[in-house]
């Protein structure tokens, strides 16, 4: 579609047709009318260009993904925004910290709401992560050719749980002093470098100054980096593997055998290979076979608009209704009874109330790394792309056992555990 | 999809909406337009109504730093009438702070001048809260997490009901005060001195620490009580101290409501450091202990020798002795019971007792009190003239009126007052002890007591006839099994090594070697072993005990174990009479000889 305008515009016409040539110039597609045009728009915008022009029905199947990994996504970015406004209040410094806390509760403009949704939103990506794990899972969606990726989302899972972890201490009161206190022990019963681990997180023998500005930088530079790297690579990478997982036969069966065979020496002289030459997995097919895909504008974009305001309303709602905790000003002296990590955490404090080693580093480390080898253990090639599929009975059958036993500890170590750890009922 | 997006659109901008009315609305305006508009009626000049149009609403502060960290109390963007007299007679929060002569304020031509002007002092200093809230519910401290609500104005919701009234009034205000106020009996401040006065009258001091004035070890140190708890913790504790901690074993003290609220107003001043010291006093006070401060809050009582024993009853009864001890209907259940004392002890181990209970008792808890020379007497005196009634013949009533109270009611050794006494009182139910010792030793025991232990000589009470009537029901009901024929022993009468530096120094060698597991390198009974024993390890520090058996009870309980305890016989170890000798010499060199007295030998 070519703008061609008359050789010789009137200066009133031109200036008539200066918002739109600004418009133009910016979105450089008018509204999509034809499939030409809608692939034209997701290929141009540099925030759609990520996507692709078509996208196989499959994948956005609400009952398959859950949107969990774009909400996962979007609540990031939700805590990015409201953690910069937040940072133009914070200090972290022992003397300042807690009253930074005061003031945004009391006096700054909007900084409840701001801090209700940093605190909400980030329990909330650590629950939505998981629960995108769990789905990753049990479609056996990190089989080949995703395995690296998988490998690329437990990472991501960690860094959030360290991420929000880091970012627990910062209010500076003793809910933070305590849970990290009691966090940081917890990783100081690992073997042999488990000391030092705990010395170099807190920059000290126990949660002080130090700590406080270790937690800072890590939670608002360094992790923050390292989050942002990896969900590029995990998004590129589902770009690169084809695609969101789907069953086999979501496809028709494309016979190889009937394709004629060509002696690459007659392609050779002839053609040199373009992009597409590198592209793995499905040929490209064209005509007779049945497409399955369908264009990203406006069937993909509007699913993962639709996600966003989901997600957005659902902060919102719950920020508005629920404050974030603050409780007493750090009294290093006088620990709450008894004191607790973070709720995610509970299931390992729970497990290290039965046994420090086992509880604390064994069991945590045995299911990290078998997430992590899942790939490489599990190489079946069946049931990718369907839920609970009868081909990976074994794996989902383990997998859901860590995943229920650690959540049965985490509600035992939230709701049922009084003063001295003791058993106690929450009614 | 296009309806659910344009739902959850709207739900955004309704929730943007109401974000937006609650940061613009705020009562603080509200607040702030009322004072304007009303401040406009009064004004009397049109250059006043001028200024006053011309303010909008905005946050108001006050930065204090003379009393400790820096303080930022927005308290008058609300309340921001409190320095405008014009508006005494308004309801809160537009209203003027009052004045008042007790608080140093002066009126000069009908016009009263502050004292403490609120640019120089703030709020919170006085009256607690949090300073930079701008909500009722956070700034006046209601939420559970804050530490310092409105002193004597705001209690919070989780304090219980029944304490909650009486919580509230100004008068608690006089723990801030006391901040600066030191003065050893400030007029201001009648609540801050009556509790001091009530600490030390209620021998509060002979358990808890507070710096510069006591130095108790028994309890937690309050020199920073106020700054830790809030008032309602306090109240509960004294008033009731096993509500909070079941394992509290502070005894429940006969206050009244008025008394426990100057206790209280004194505990809550007490917040380590107060604004008016300068390291160099707080100096001083640590090398004198503020004998100044404690020479003016207590007052002891002239004892008159003709009175003494009148004196010496209403000492005790009014110095909270009972709130340990047990003394006619009155009972602490804590110490043991002074019914009978004067038949029990002579005045000597009483007063010396008074003095410095570990004295005469190596393990006992009881505090040393701060009583002059004449008050100990006059409380000996009276002690002495304690009875008791005259003992029962049968073995129950023996049982239940003399012994119950540390061994128990089923005999063993879990009396109500057992976990209080070191040693703990002897398990009577323990057959294989009660069966391995003579009778002649138990009515020993009971009638001329054992030495170092709470086990008083109830000679004077009890007949050689009666002490054998209680044994056999002690027997009977408790042990449960029938005495049997004694084992014949070799034990050598007299140790056979000559004490000598060379034997103590065998002697500690195997000591360390063979008992430190139970008894501890230092002999004092608290090896490492010594959590798991019951009945525990004997201290061998314990003078008074180890003083008062022969060389031959030592020998026989070495080489042949003590039936019934975690004592075993070490002639199977391979202990030879000489090794022994050895260890008895070692175990003697660590407990002083008294020279003449039966408490000369104190440890200090």
């Amino acid at each position: 579609m070519s703008l061609s305008t008359p050789p010789k515009a009137s200066f009133l016409a031109s200036l008539k047709a200066f918002p739109s040539t600004i418009w133009k110039s910016i979105f450089r597609n008018p509204l999509p009318s034809n499939d030409l045009e809608r692939s034209a728009t997701s290929f141009t915008n540099f925030f759609l260009h990520i996507h692709p022009v078509k996208v196989h029905k499959n994948s956005l199947r609400p009952l398959y993904t859950f949107g969990l990994g774009l909400i996962s996504f979007f609540l990031f970015v939700i805590l990015i925004v409201t953690g910069i406004l937040l940072m133009f209040y914070y200090v972290p410094a022992t003397s300042q910290a807690y009253d930074r806390m005061l003031d945004l509760r009391g006096s700054v403009a909007f900084g409840t709401l701001l801090r209700n949704m940093h605190r909400w939103g980030a329990h909330g990506m650590v629950a939505i992560v998981f629960l995108h794990l769990c789905r990753v899972f049990l479609t056996g969606s990190y089989k080949k050719p995703r395995e690296f990726n998988w490998v690329v989302g437990v990472i991501l899972f960690l860094l959030t749980l360290f991420m929000s972890f880091t970012g627990y201490l910062l209010p500076w009161d003793q809910l933070a002093f305590w849970a990290i206190t009691v966090g940081t022990a917890i990783a100081g019963y690992a073997p042999v470098v488990g000391k030092d681990i705990q010395f170099l997180l807190m920059g000290g023998t126990s949660v002080g100054q130090e700590a406080l500005l270790r937690f800072y930088v890590l939670h608002v530079a360094v992790l923050p980096a390292v989050l942002t790297l990896m969900i590029a690579i995990h998004f590129w990478r589902i770009r690169k593997d084809g695609g969101l997982s789907r069953p086999e036969d979501a496809d028709p069966v494309i016979s190889l055998e009937a394709m004629p065979t060509v002696k690459a020496s007659v392609l050779e002289p002839k053609k040199t290979y373009g992009l597409q030459g590198l592209v793995r997995g499905p040929l490209t097919k064209v005509g007779e076979i049945p497409d399955n895909t369908v264009f990203s504008w406006p069937n993909l974009f509007l699913a993962e608009l639709f996600t966003f305001v989901v997600t957005l309303s659902a902060i919102l709602v719950v920020s508005l209704l629920f404050n974030a905790p603050l409780e007493e000003p750090v009294n290093a002296l006088h620990p709450p009874n008894p004191a607790k990590a973070p709720w995610y955490f509970l299931g390992l404090q729970e497990m290290v109330s039965y046994s420090a080693f086992w509880g604390g580093i064994g069991v945590p480390t045995i299911f990290v790394l078998l997430l992590l080898g899942a790939p490489y253990l599990d190489r079946g090639p069946g049931g990718v792309g369907k839920w609970f599929s009868r081909d990976r009975l074994l794996a989902n059958t383990i997998f859901i056992t860590f995943v229920v036993a650690n959540i049965i500890f985490v509600i035992i170590g939230t709701f049922f555990r009084g003063a001295n750890w003791a058993f106690v009922t929450p009614w | 999809m296009r309806i659910a997006l344009a739902i959850g659109t709207f739900l955004i901008l309704v929730i943007h909406g109401i974000v937006f009315y609650n940061q613009f609305g705020h009562p603080w305006e509200r607040n702030q337009n009322t004072y304007f508009d009303q401040a406009k009626v009064l004004a009397k000049s049109e250059a006043e109504k001028a200024a006053l149009a011309g303010r909008k609403p905005r946050i108001e502060q006050i930065v204090v730093s003379n009393f400790g960290e820096t303080r930022f109390d927005r308290c008058t963007t609300c309340h921001i009438a409190s320095d405008d007299p014009r508006f005494a007679s308004h309801a809160e929060p537009v209203k003027t702070h009052p004045y008042s002569t007790a608080l140093g304020d002066t009126q000069k031509n009908g016009k009263w001048e502050r004292r403490h002007k609120f640019s120089e002092f703030g709020c919170t200093v006085c009256h607690d809260g949090q300073g930079r809230g701008l909500d009722v519910e956070y700034s006046h401290g209601k939420d559970e997490y804050w530490p310092d609500p409105l002193l004597g104005f705001t209690t919070q919701d989780h304090w219980r009901k029944e304490h909650a009234p009486k919580l509230k009034g100004k008068e608690y205000m006089q723990a801030n005060c006391a901040q600066c106020h030191t003065e050893i009996a400030f007029a201001a401040t009648p609540l801050v001195t009556r509790g001091r006065e009530l600490f030390f009258a209620n021998n509060c001091y002979g358990c808890h620490r507070i710096e510069g004035l006591s130095d108790g070890n028994i309890g937690p140190d309050l020199s920073d009580v106020g700054r830790k708890w809030k008032l309602d913790y306090l109240w509960g504790r004294i008033a009731d101290p096993k509500f909070i901690l079941a394992t509290s074993i502070m005894p429940k003290f006969n206050l009244k409501d008025d008394e426990i609220k100057a206790l209280v107003v004194f505990l809550k001043s007490r917040k380590g450091r107060n604004f008016a010291e300068t390291e160099i006093q707080r100096f001083k006070v640590k090398l004198t202990g503020g004998a100044e401060l404690v020479q003016a809050t207590i007052k002891p009582v002239k004892i008159n020798p003709a009175e003494m024993v009148k004196q010496g009853e209403k000492l005790v009864l009014d110095r909270a002795c009972t709130a340990c001890h047990k003394l006619g209907n009155r009972d602490g259940g804590i110490a043991p019971d002074l019914s009978f004392e004067g038949q029990l002890r002579d005045g000597e181990w009483i007063l010396a007792h008074f003095k410095n209970p570990k004295s005469t008792m190596s393990d006992s808890i009881m505090p040393a009190f701060r009583f002059t020379d004449d008050e100990f007497k006059a409380m000996t005196a009276y002690l002495l003239t304690l009875k008791g009634q005259a003992t029962p013949a049968a073995g129950e009533a023996i049982y239940k009126n003399l012994c119950l109270r540390c061994h128990g009611e089923k005999g063993d050794g879990q009396g109500p007052i057992a976990e209080h006494l070191d040693p703990y009182p002897r398990d009577l139910t323990k057959a294989g002890f009660m069966n391995s010792k003579s009778e002649a030793r138990f009515v020993n025991s009971v009638r001329n007591g054992v030495n170092g232990t709470s086990m008083p000589a109830w000679g004077k009470l009890v007949t050689e006839e009666q002490a054998k009537t209680v044994l056999a029901y002690i027997q009977t009901n408790f042990t449960k099994d029938a005495r049997r024929e004694l084992k014949v022993r070799p034990i050598p009468e007299k140790n056979p090594v000559a004490f000598s530096t060379e034997s103590v120094t065998r002697g500690e060698a195997l000591f360390v070697n063979r008992c430190a597991g139970c008894h501890g390198r230092k002999g004092d009974g608290k090896g490492p072993n010594s959590l798991d024993i019951l009945p525990k390890p004997r201290n061998l520090r314990n003078a008074f005990f180890v003083n008062s058996v022969d060389d031959k009870r030592l020998f026989e309980s070495i080489q042949y174990g003590v039936q019934g305890t975690a004592m075993p016989p070490w002639i199977d170890y391979g202990l030879t009479n000489n090794d022994v000798g050895d260890l008895v010499n070692f175990i003697r060199s660590i407990n002083p000889k008294p020279k003449g007295g039966q408490n000369a030998g104190a440890i200090q």
